[in-house]
């Protein structure tokens, strides 16, 4: 029962009648008393249809104001048939429609922001109601225009959004507020007398029952619409919610000749599917949870409609007039057999039988007649489809389909089973443009939709057809139509779901970045595009509602927000918008002085000297100096007897030296000069000394003293992934750069017993800082491309850069299979790795060959290797020589 | 002095809301109004457009892009609710993930720094702040979500840099913990919003933790910065708002912080960056101007230029 519930779709109806009227832009659509003038209102035009006579070309009257038209109605008496209501920003203008032309008969001031609604009464024929986003909500008989007769004010934040009269009595009003209904009775003045707090969100449409006198049903953003009794307002009498939770634009009863319906709009959430641009039919029986009919067909979101009652057609047939953001009226049919599913729908409810069903069987039942399916597809209606031939007798079909720039032709042959036992034949025939991945992949969607649906026993060429434009448009993207422009005024509001755009920051149309290197990026607003400022509005706004609540008036089209008018020339309004600038000077961090600086451990005056040249020769007069003061200091300390003098100031050759060098080293670094702050810090701080594995036996005599110091207690494999990591990034960065460099890390292992000689002048105490300042120094250079120059600032850096989680050494114990890091197996106490050379257990710096696995001292695998190329174990022809890059 | 490299016709058909040069400042990424994203090739004062990215439904507010180290990976976010990583193949632009779990338009994006892996972090004005962890090694997202984070809407996001010294984490600890430095610091990111208030975040075990609360701007917050870390005491905090003014929020401790109203400008902030080693800071707002800060030894920040224009006459001493 259920999948039958879920395969229940609504009848699927097209324009009987549609119009293109791309220049109008019209906003605001009505339809007069006796149903003979369309109305379509825009910002620069009013233009007026006689649908009695369709040939009668459409009537232009020119208006160009700067504001667009929010609403237009027509009365609706008899009496006063001729007059028309039609707000702009703040005003409302009372036309009254003469044969020639429309005059305007009153101005009705009073309202201090934008009018959002108006409502003309239906038995008063003087009186209509108009709400604004001031909140208030004015009352007008024409008989006294000067002042509304009545002011109703909402003591809330959020202004009017709808106004309208109760059809039956006429005495009551109901204005939205957000997500609020407030019900006044005119006769008892200027409080709500009842608050009914409807949905949490939007409302977009109020509409009274033409029967009920206290019925009513609103739309809302939150994708329901609801019907309330105003005599019971805790809760909704009904609820109807659309099948994707899009945004509900209006509701409105049917009119009282057809029976039991209710026609929604619903707005489409962004990037969905054209076929959601649709008015809905829904039976007001309250187990009726799905449309009854889909009046499918414009490209964009419908704005407005209206119904209309043919009183010269002899027949009873309603039509809705329907004006769309594709800038085309439809006109569309609500026939008898549409008021039958909608009362049927009440009825049916009583003996269990669905509408659908019972319309299914009534109507697609001759769908083996493939003439019957054919001409029950209105193919204009399906979008992106070009061209398309039909043949009955040899039961093949040929379609074109162009959409998002690809060309589909797609021949469909229909074997005679169809559609009872077996699906048609698609197939891609010679000019279809598209990739063998993609045609693929539609081909298997085609596939499985049409067996789905034969295997119900339905035809399924329609639904194939629009599944297929779909689909193509969902996997190329770029669907044009359906990108959103922040251009209709209030429909913006409904265009996004949970808040409305007056939560969402004004778009930033300037701005400033700095990138990594030093490099400035500008933008800002061309001098063409329009600035956003209302007169007695000092600062740019700061919601994005203020581009579409009215502040900018003239936002129209499907043209881009900010322009005013795509006349301009884009590349001289854009051509300018992006700068880049080369501040690097500005940040006191110059790649020349990187690139030239050079770092001579073992010769610290030399090294300053250099340093000093190159300051001079890049002009850095500044740098000069500070160079020169290093050059003594560093001279001073060369000529004492350095090493054994620690970092004790007071056995130092230079007492002074400490607190200046540290003074100058802060100074750079609180003025952002980390280049010259981090030079100074590897010149005086303590770095590291690579002496061969031979040696050093001989490089821990300075270690006594040395107890704060975290490097003895560094072992050789800590020391090992240190430079794994180095090398990791190495690596990395120079694949980054699109080099490739022979893999060849073993050779950086041979010497890797590091000792550290201990000269730094600096103290203790700041050594996080300095670490910091090198590190921040050598990130630049990595910027830079001066990897070489990164590494080395790197080797000055104290504490050991974090360990690798990825790649890990460990060595598996032979006899309990235990991997250990040490030399010795902790579970078992045997070492693991002997040299293949002197046989004896490594417990030092050891290359093993990955290919033959023999281990080697470091010192014995050069010794070997000088000589011979392959390894030297017995019987073991392994070319080791090569993995150790010794060749 | 500042030159002009070149300028460029990004080619949009509607106002570009964001500009940003990659790491190595190679690449250029541009996002606009008309919903596309554009990446131009600026190698050697060049401007090819390298691609054109199509994805996003709406407007695309902020782009960001991530460390080298995880590829060229750019992040977009977006009016259509949606954020997307691109990622750069063999010179192809696909999408890499897309993100679609916000209720509003989504306004910010930030990329944490590199030292914590690719997280990105995004505000949305459904008033949530959203944190993307990628896992590398799989391609697959953990996402984290602090909902509420600002009242209205978050605007703007920033990270806090990984190399801050931490002082509560002395060096006889270091010692014995040597390889504690990164792994043991604490993440923070600095977030403001609709409620005027700019919040600072600290990771605390797999949640995120509202740490504080500063108030000091009269209106929506636009733009935050966390100022890079030379390893100065100090850690500054640049917020801009819609009161026009922007403020720099500076703290040795993460429990106190100090305002400092750099200027009330003439119409609303919008952005604020903070150059390389953050004595520069660059500020742009509704008025189309650009204006570059500088702070002296003093700690006085001085203007100095009103637009990066006049910014070539600027000399530094």
């Amino acid at each position: 029962m259920e999948i039958e519930i879920e395969e229940k779709s609504p009848v699927i109806r097209t324009a009987e009648y549609c119009m293109n009227l791309e220049d109008l832009q019209a906003t605001a659509l009505s339809i007069n008393y006796t149903g003979q003038y369309l109305l379509l209102a825009g910002r620069r035009h009013l233009a007026l249809k006689n649908l009695y006579d369709y040939t009668e070309p459409l009537k232009l009257f020119n208006r160009n104001s700067k504001f667009e038209v929010s609403c237009a109605e027509f009365a609706i008496c008899n009496n006063s048939s001729a007059f028309c209501a039609i707000a702009t920003s703040q005003l409302i203008e009372v036309l009254k429609w003469t044969e020639s032309s429309p005059v305007l008969e009153y101005s009705l001031r009073a309202h201090t922001r934008v009018v959002t609604d108006i409502d003309w009464h239906s038995k008063h024929p003087y009186m209509l109601a108009t709400c604004s986003i001031d909140t208030y909500t004015h009352l007008w008989d024409l008989r006294d225009p000067k002042r509304p007769i009545l002011s109703l004010s909402a003591v809330c934040m959020s202004g009017a959004t709808q106004v309208g009269f109760n059809r039956v009595s006429g005495n009551f009003i109901a204005t939205a507020h957000d997500g609020d209904l407030r019900i006044w009775d005119i006769r008892k003045g200027s409080r709500p007398v009842q608050y009914i707090t409807a949905h949490l969100n939007r409302i977009h449409g109020i509409n009274w029952s033409h029967t009920e006198e206290s019925n009513l049903i609103t739309a809302s953003q939150d994708g329901s619409v609801k019907f309330f009794d105003i005599n019971n307002p805790r809760r909704a009498e009904r609820i109807i919610t659309t099948p994707t939770p899009s945004p509900v634009w209006r509701a409105r009863y049917t009119p009282p000749a057809f029976k039991e319906g209710l026609v929604t709009i619903i707005v489409p959430l962004v990037g969905s599917e054209s076929g959601e641009n649709s008015l809905l039919l829904w039976s007001n029986s309250k187990n009726s949870q799905s449309p009854i009919c889909s009046f499918t067909g414009h490209n964009d979101v419908i704005l407005d409609f209206a119904y209309r009652n043919d009183p010269y057609r002899q027949s009873n047939d309603i039509e809705i007039f329907t004006w769309s953001r594709d800038q085309t009226f439809r006109v569309w049919k609500l026939d008898k057999e549409l008021q039958k599913l909608c009362i049927q729908n009440t009825i049916e409810t009583e003996n269990g039988e669905s509408a659908l069903e019972y319309h299914q069987r009534n109507s697609t039942q001759p769908s083996c007649s493939l003439q019957h399916e054919f001409s029950i597809i209105f193919f204009p209606s399906i979008p992106g489809i070009q061209k398309y031939e039909l043949d009955t007798d040899k039961r093949n079909a040929m379609i074109r389909i162009v959409a998002n720039g690809f060309i589909i032709i797609l021949q469909v042959i229909f074997p005679s089973g169809y559609p009872f036992s077996s699906p048609p034949i698609f197939e891609f025939c010679p000019g279809t443009t598209l990739d063998d991945n993609l045609s693929l992949k539609l081909m298997k969607s085609l596939k499985d939709s049409s067996a789905s649906r034969v295997k119900k026993g339905k035809a399924c060429l329609e639904h194939c057809l629009r599944a297929l434009v779909s689909d193509l448009k969902k996997e190329t993207g770029g669907d044009k139509a359906h990108y959103l422009r922040l251009q209709s005024p209030r429909l913006e509001g409904a265009l996004s779901k949970a808040l409305s755009d007056s939560l969402i920051p004004f778009p930033k149309t300037s701005g400033v970045r700095f990138n990594a290197t030093g490099i400035l990026v500008t933008f800002a607003r061309p001098f063409t595009a329009k600035r956003f400022s209302l007169r007695n509005q000092t600062t740019t706004p700061r919601a994005l509602s203020a581009l579409s609540g009215g502040y900018l008036g003239n936002v129209n089209g499907s043209k881009p927000v900010f322009y005013p008018s795509k006349d301009i020339d884009r590349k001289s309004s854009t051509g300018v918008s992006i700068c880049i600038y080369d501040a690097s000077k500005l940040l006191m961090v110059s790649r020349e002085l990187a690139e030239n600086y050079v770092i001579i451990p073992t010769n610290l005056p030399r090294m300053c000297r250099k340093n000093r040249e190159v300051a001079e020769e890049f002009g850095r007069a500044d740098l000069v100096q500070t160079w020169s003061i290093a050059e003594t200091i560093a001279l001073a300390l060369a000529s004492s007897d350095f090493e054994l003098s620690d970092d004790e100031m007071f056995s130092s050759p230079n007492p002074f030296a400490k607190t200046f060098l540290e003074a100058l080293i802060n100074h750079y670094a609180k003025l952002g000069d980390v280049q010259t702050a981090a030079m100074l810090c590897v010149t005086f701080g303590r770095y590291y000394q690579e002496i061969s594995s031979r040696t050093s036996s001989f490089s821990t005599k300075s270690n006594t003293s040395q107890s704060v110091s975290p490097y003895h207690t560094v072992t050789a494999m800590d020391v090992n992934s240190q430079s794994v990591i180095k090398y990791n990034a190495w690596v990395l960065a120079q694949h980054l750069k699109g080099q490739t460099r022979s893999n060849s890390w073993s050779d950086s292992l041979d010497d890797f017993r590091i000792n550290e000689v201990n000269r730094s002048v600096l103290g203790e105490s700041n050594r996080n800082f300095y670490d910091n300042l090198k590190k921040f120094y050598a990130d630049i250079l990595y910027c830079y491309n001066l990897l070489p120059a990164r590494a080395l600032i790197l080797k000055f850096v104290s504490s050991p850069a974090a360990f690798s989680s990825t790649v890990e050494f460990v060595t598996e114990c032979q006899i309990c299979k235990k991997t250990s890091k040490s030399p010795s197996c902790l579970h078992c106490k045997k070492f693991l790795l002997y040299c293949s050379y002197c046989q004896l257990p490594i417990k030092g710096s050891a290359n093993s060959c990955l290919s033959c696995s023999h281990s080697f001292h470091t010192a014995h695998l050069l010794e070997w290797f000088e000589n011979h190329d392959v390894c030297p174990v017995a019987g073991c022809r392994c070319p080791c020589a090569d993995n150790f890059g010794m060749t | 002095m500042v030159s002009v490299l070149q300028t460029l016709d990004s080619g949009h058909e509607d106002l570009i809301h964001g500009a940003e040069i990659d790491y190595y400042g190679l690449n250029l990424a541009t996002c606009s109004s008309d919903n596309t994203i554009k990446i131009f090739d600026i190698k050697n004062g060049g401007q090819r457009l390298k691609a054109d990215l199509k994805g996003h439904a709406g407007p695309v507010w902020q782009i960001t892009w991530a460390h080298p180290r995880f590829g060229n990976i750019l992040a977009s976010c977006s009016y259509d609710r949606k954020v997307i990583l691109w990622k750069e193949t063999n010179g192809e632009w696909t999408k890499y993930y897309e993100y679609n779990n916000h209720d509003s338009s989504v306004n910010s994006v930030s990329f944490a720094p590199p030292e914590y892996g690719l997280i990105l972090a995004c505000g949305s004005s459904d008033g949530s702040i959203s944190i993307l962890t990628c896992n590398t090694e799989t391609g697959m997202f953990d996402v984290k979500k602090i909902p509420n984070a600002h009242t209205i809407g978050c605007n703007a996001l920033s990270w806090c840099p990984s190399a801050l010294p931490d002082s509560t984490f002395d060096q006889k600890g270091k010692q014995t913990n040597p390889n504690n430095g990164v792994a043991a610091q604490i993440k923070r990111f600095a977030s403001g919003g609709c409620d005027n208030a700019v919040k600072i975040w600290k990771e605390d075990g797999d949640r995120w933790i509202e740490e504080h609360k500063l108030e000091v701007h009269c209106d929506w917050i636009r733009d935050v910065a966390w100022a890079p870390s030379i390893g100065l005491p100090s850690t500054r905090i640049a917020s801009c708002s819609q009161d026009r003014r922007v403020i720099i929020w500076s703290t040795e401790d993460f429990a106190l912080w100090t305002p400092t109203i750099l200027n009330t400008f003439d119409d609303v902030v919008w952005n604020v960056s903070w150059s390389l080693t953050g004595n520069v800071l660059g500020v742009s707002g509704g008025d189309n101007k650009i204006f570059l800060y500088k702070e002296n030894n003093d700690g006085i920040w001085s203007c100095i230029s009103e637009d990066a224009e006049n910014a070539k006459d600027v000399r530094h001493t």
